[in-house]
């Protein structure tokens, strides 16, 4: 293919050239000669490049397309694991089905209550903390450390510790409390208490990581404007309102914006601390579907919803992408 | 009157250092006093520590008759304006300028007046809709000194204002300046590394190096009776010129010439100063012939510059016409007048003091 591609240029030149004629049957170089020869040569890297890269684009296409593009077949299917041989076109009955479905419909407003409370309450014990932290000059680093440690932990671990310390009769919470003279409580027992522990959890595992963009928004902000504004008499609060937090709207839309897409897929906690339970006070639209596929088999309704959840992260991240955009500019 | 005075003023950071030694001055009402000095000898640490953005480690400050050191930035009545110009890069040039008096409680029509005044006499009114990044260096530099001048202070702290701005634009700002400075009438501390800035602005130059004072004077009397060898080579383009020399017998002894001097007692080694311009080719009258030898000329324009090497190998240079011709190597005389000399000892760099 390469071959064949420079020799058709070098066939074309001499036609083209309008230059003096040949000495000793040879063309004498040319400019147009380089040119063309340049062309050859980006043409010969460009198929290079796409060589090099082709093996790594077919696991790409393997790993990540491959299931988007099945889940959207087996969406459109009537696929279901009791009936593995059943493939018959549906269109998108399900997901019509999958809206007409209150416990699909349950899921999704329990997931908006969790998305809404997580990020709205680490987003404020976060941005309390980094303003804190801020202001740290010695031991900065251990700070970090300990800060860092929740987010380092895998949050299956993370589920399975909290699980144990609020185990109502065996757990240190209840525990600690019991010594105060606080009863016991069951803190997954109780839907009410079952979402607002999930809650908790989730914040103290994923808190850190608000305290970290945050911090490092904070330690970039310029200096000046705040002496210049202690000059004019403005107060901390003052600097808060009037300073900070619109030079920090970048920084803290960008912080919230990927928080939320993170939080709409939460999973693993919900599946170690409470499958959802009590009844559906806890289950998250990403652990609908693990139940309606894996545990109800129903391969093709959970790949519809599955699809519903992949559009509103795309759609959440196609606004963070556009934010990012219209800052750099 | 409002003077604002220093006593022994000392900045010492935590680790120890010293930035701010012991600094004496007193800045008269309504002066341009300009701190001059290389980066790093503690000029804009003692013009911080004047508006209150440091704390002073010991020493006092007097604004008028009051000691100020423990009072808030905002209540000494003083305007700063930032080298990089501080502005809130989230408000337009409106919101900028307002901000100060927003936040004092200045009511709105008084406000508006004042920011008509103020953004007249810069020439802002085409750009008080507009945001700092859509400005110019220079635009953004009135805006600052705007804001400043809405506060109607006892006096500007200005932090190398200019430092930011190309060579065209600078040379424009210190002629408006010192304009602003005439016509509003109040104290200006201007700190700058740039002599020239220095030299044309102020009434008073405090030169400064290594933390403490080298010099206070009018640019004039800095610029003739340098205090010590820092400051003759710190000041004027190209600098002083330092030769060393001996003091023996009631005369100095230097490049093989000798200059007896009238009153003079003592002898040692001293370093000989002396400015580009009090040398000339021609013999002129009462002057002293120096032999020297042609090592280049510089031409600048206007006029040139000759380096040449003296007997010992030290390099002056020599302010001549620009159309000086001289073959590198070839012999030359130059002809000092007398009176232009300094002496400085040649240990401690201190002037001796001036000749009669």
């Amino acid at each position: 293919m390469i071959c064949v591609g420079a020799a058709t240029f070098a066939a074309a030149a001499p036609t083209l050239r309008a230059g003096p004629p040949a000495v000793d049957g040879q063309p004498s170089p040319q400019p147009e000669d380089k040119l063309f020869m340049t062309a050859a040569i980006a043409q010969r890297d460009r198929w290079f490049g796409f060589a090099m890269t082709l093996p790594g684009l077919f696991a790409l296409v393997l790993v990540v397309l491959f299931p988007i593009l099945f889940t959207l077949w087996t969406s459109t299917s009537d696929f279901t694991l009791l009936k593995p041989s059943n493939d018959a076109f549906v269109g998108l009955s399900h997901y019509t089905q999958a809206f007409a479905t209150p416990e699909f419909r349950h899921a999704l407003s329990v997931t908006l209550a969790f998305v809404v409370a997580v990020v709205i309450l680490e987003f404020l014990v976060g941005f309390a903390v980094a303003l804190a932290l801020d202001k740290v000059e010695h031991g900065k680093a251990v700070y970090y450390l300990i800060l860092l440690f929740p987010l380092l932990m895998n949050p299956i671990v993370v589920g399975l510790i909290w699980k144990m310390f609020l185990h109502p009769t065996l757990g240190i919470v209840n525990y600690v409390l019991s010594l105060v003279g606080i009863p016991p409580v069951d803190w997954l027992g109780v839907p009410d208490n079952a979402f607002w522990t999930v809650v908790a959890v989730d914040i103290w595992h994923q808190v850190s990581f608000m305290i970290v963009l945050l911090l490092a928004g904070l330690a970039s902000l310029p200096k000046e404007p705040y002496e210049a504004a202690r000059l004019e008499g403005a107060g901390t609060i003052r600097c808060f309102f009037w300073i900070t937090l619109p030079l920090m709207r970048p920084v803290i839309v960008v912080t919230l914006l990927i928080r939320l897409i993170f939080a709409v897929k939460t999973y693993d906690i919900i599946y170690i601390m409470t499958r959802g339970g009590p009844g559906q006070a806890t289950e998250l639209v990403s652990y609908y579907i693990y139940r309606r596929a894996f545990v109800g088999l129903d391969v093709s309704q959970a790949s519809a919803m599955a699809v519903i959840l992949l559009l509103a992260v795309l759609a959440l991240t196609a606004w963070l992408h556009r934010y990012m955009r219209s800052l750099a500019q | 009157m409002t003077e604002i005075r220093l006593a022994n003023v000392t900045k010492t950071y935590a680790g120890g250092q010293t930035a701010v030694d012991a600094v004496d001055l007193t800045i008269h009402d309504g002066e341009f006093f300009v701190l001059l000095g290389p980066s790093g000898c503690g000029k804009s640490t003692t013009l911080r520590m004047i508006a209150g953005l440091e704390p002073i480690s010991s020493g006092d400050l007097f604004i008028g008759e009051r000691r100020m050191n423990e009072v808030d930035p905002k209540d000494r009545d003083l305007a700063f304006v930032f080298q990089n110009y501080a502005l809130f890069p989230h408000l337009t040039v409106k919101g900028n300028l307002t901000f100060g008096m927003k936040l004092r409680g200045v009511p709105g029509p008084e406000q508006e007046r004042r920011l008509a005044e103020v953004t007249v006499m810069l020439g802002l009114a085409p750009y008080l809709d507009r945001k700092p990044g859509q400005l110019s260096g220079g635009q953004r530099q009135r805006v600052a000194l705007g804001r400043a001048l809405l506060r109607d202070p006892v006096a500007f702290l200005l932090d190398e204002p200019l430092s930011n701005l190309d060579a065209k634009l600078r040379a424009q700002m210190r002629t408006e300046l010192v304009k602003l400075h005439r016509r509003v009438g109040r104290t200006i501390i201007h700190v700058t590394h740039d002599q020239i800035e220095a030299m044309t602005m102020a009434d008073r130059i405090c030169i400064m190096h290594d933390g403490k004072v080298a010099q206070v004077g009018a640019p004039m009397e800095v610029y003739r009776n340098p205090a010590d060898t820092f400051v003759a080579t710190f000041t004027g383009s190209p600098p002083m010129n330092l030769v060393q020399g001996r003091l023996e017998n009631g005369a100095v002894h230097f490049a093989e010439a000798t200059l007896p001097l009238d009153a003079r007692t003592g002898a040692g080694e001293v370093t000989v100063g002396f400015r580009p311009e009090d040398l000339s080719l021609a013999a002129l009258p009462n002057r002293l012939p120096i032999q020297a030898s042609v090592v280049a000329v510089e031409t600048l324009g206007a006029d040139a510059i000759l380096v040449a090497s003296l007997a010992g190998g030290q390099e002056i240079g020599m302010r001549v016409a620009a159309d000086t011709q001289l073959e590198p190597g070839s012999p030359v005389s130059v002809h000092l007048d007398p009176n232009r000399l300094r002496l400085f000892d040649r240990q401690t760099g201190k002037a001796i003091a001036r000749m009669a």
